[in-house]
């Protein structure tokens, strides 16, 4: 059995842990409150945009402005690009790993028309670690963001480079892998299409048909297409970083309590095994003094 | 007089979410009123003034970029900001209206230049709906 010196050391340093799990759970449960105002405040443009997009393209019978939608000109090799929502720090329990598989699980999906190099468009660190040295992926270095307070403008950012990238024919399909907030407690990784357009994209998005008539396009499809689709992907990317972001705060929140938690547990079993030895000590020494004082009679 | 529901969705916020009668919207092109039973329509907003009409009353308010979905009796209008005219803080915009033309001045990059553009079409549709409401 350990020594009594070695048990108080190891219940020290498991104390001075708990110390910081304990400071971050509190850290992240006052962030989560903001975070989740935020991502409540965010849901219902989030859930809107996509309800409305999703009908607008029902609607429409043909879109060819642009070459933003499907049936843009087929290539051998179609080139995929995922933007990759994960956290800037770790010590979130499964998160990041969620995402990452998923994308993980995609990548490894490919048919046989798909280029088998992905390119990545990380939002957060913690994707950089992940995903570097391998050859299946291609990280673009210079456009990593952070993803810590997430802002419209950080959005309007990215999706710019998106569409730059999409309409150069840099990119073909452009995914977004985020984590989805079910409930509180409940969190799920999800890829979502964002281009090109296509009819049905969005599987979760509720239902408002009335009727099937096709819109008026005011001034013109075109137009209209061309200053909708950037709004859109903006849109789009910015409720997915909101909505990651409060995942990420409260897996954090989760992980922490956990820890200390755990940290608790093991205090406790170290004490009971530290009163042992102590009072092993303790029976052991006095019977070395009684069995001496028998001795000396 | 028959009402339509109007629903105005900020990335921020539910604006508005209810009945109204009527409702002018600052289309690409100009400004475009929808009444109550107006043809399945879908059109671009760009920045600038947005009033609609519930009882009688008209609510004056700026929005920024984003689009407006017409179908049957339903008006959505999704955008970037939508704030009413009495809740702008009419220092702040006229600082970003100023920002917005120095950099315009500057002469930078083509992105850089589309940007001090989006933000000055912000700042000008903000004041725009403000001086309107000083004035009555």
């Amino acid at each position: 059995m350990a020594s009594m010196q070695e048990i108080r050391t190891r219940i020290n340093s498991v104390k001075d842990t708990m110390k910081i799990t304990n400071a971050m759970y509190l850290i992240s449960s006052s962030k989560l409150r903001k975070a989740r105002n935020g991502r409540d405040a965010t849901a219902p443009y989030f859930d809107t945009l996509q309800a409305t997009i999703n009908d607008i393209l029902i609607r429409t019978p043909e879109l060819s402005s642009q070459g933003l939608f499907e049936n843009r000109e087929k290539k051998d090799k179609i080139k995929r690009c995922f933007i990759v929502v994960s956290s800037d720090k770790g010590l979130a329990g499964a998160y990041n790993h969620n995402v990452f598989k998923l994308v993980d699980e995609k990548i490894a999906a490919a048919e046989d028309n798909v280029d088998p190099v992905n390119q990545l468009i990380l939002v957060g660190h913690m994707g950089l670690t992940y995903f570097k040295g391998r050859d299946d992926v291609e990280i673009d270095e210079e456009h990593i963001y952070p993803c810590t307070d997430p802002k419209m403008y950080r959005a309007r950012e990215i999706a710019e480079h998106m569409i730059k990238l999409f309409l150069e024919d840099e990119v073909d399909e452009i995914y977004v892998a985020y984590t989805k907030m079910v409930n509180s407690m409940v969190f799920t990784p999800k890829i979502m299409r964002i281009l090109p357009l296509t009819r049905g994209m969005f599987e979760d998005a509720p239902e408002m048909n009335e009727g099937l008539e096709e819109p008026i396009f005011t001034p013109s499809p075109e137009e209209v297409l061309q200053h909708i689709v950037p709004n859109y992907v903006k849109g789009l990317i910015y409720g997915a970083i909101v909505e990651s972001f409060a995942c990420e705060q409260s897996a954090r929140m989760t992980a922490m309590d956990n820890a200390t938690t755990n940290a608790k547990d093991m205090i406790d079993e170290l004490s009971l095994i530290y009163n042992r030895v102590r009072q092993a000590a303790i029976t052991q020494e006095i019977t070395e003094i009684v069995s001496g004082a028998q001795s000396t009679n | 007089m028959s009402t339509f529901k109007l629903e105005i969705v900020a990335t921020d916020k539910v604006f508005f979410r209810g009945d109204a009668e009527f409702v002018v919207i600052p289309a690409l092109d100009g400004e475009m009123g929808v009444l109550a039973g107006h043809d399945t329509m879908v059109a671009a907003v760009k920045a600038g003034e947005l009033r609609y009409t519930v009882n009688g009353q008209t609510e004056l308010c700026a929005v920024g970029d984003g689009f407006a979905e017409i179908l049957g009796d339903r008006v959505t209008i999704i955008c970037d900001f939508a704030e009413r005219a009495v809740d702008i803080d009419v220092m702040r915009a006229e600082r970003a209206k100023e920002r917005a033309e120095e950099r315009i001045q500057a002469k930078k990059s083509q992105i850089e230049f589309v940007h001090s553009q989006a933000a000055l079409a912000r700042a000008m549709a903000r004041l725009k709906v403000t001086s309107k409401i000083n004035k009555r």
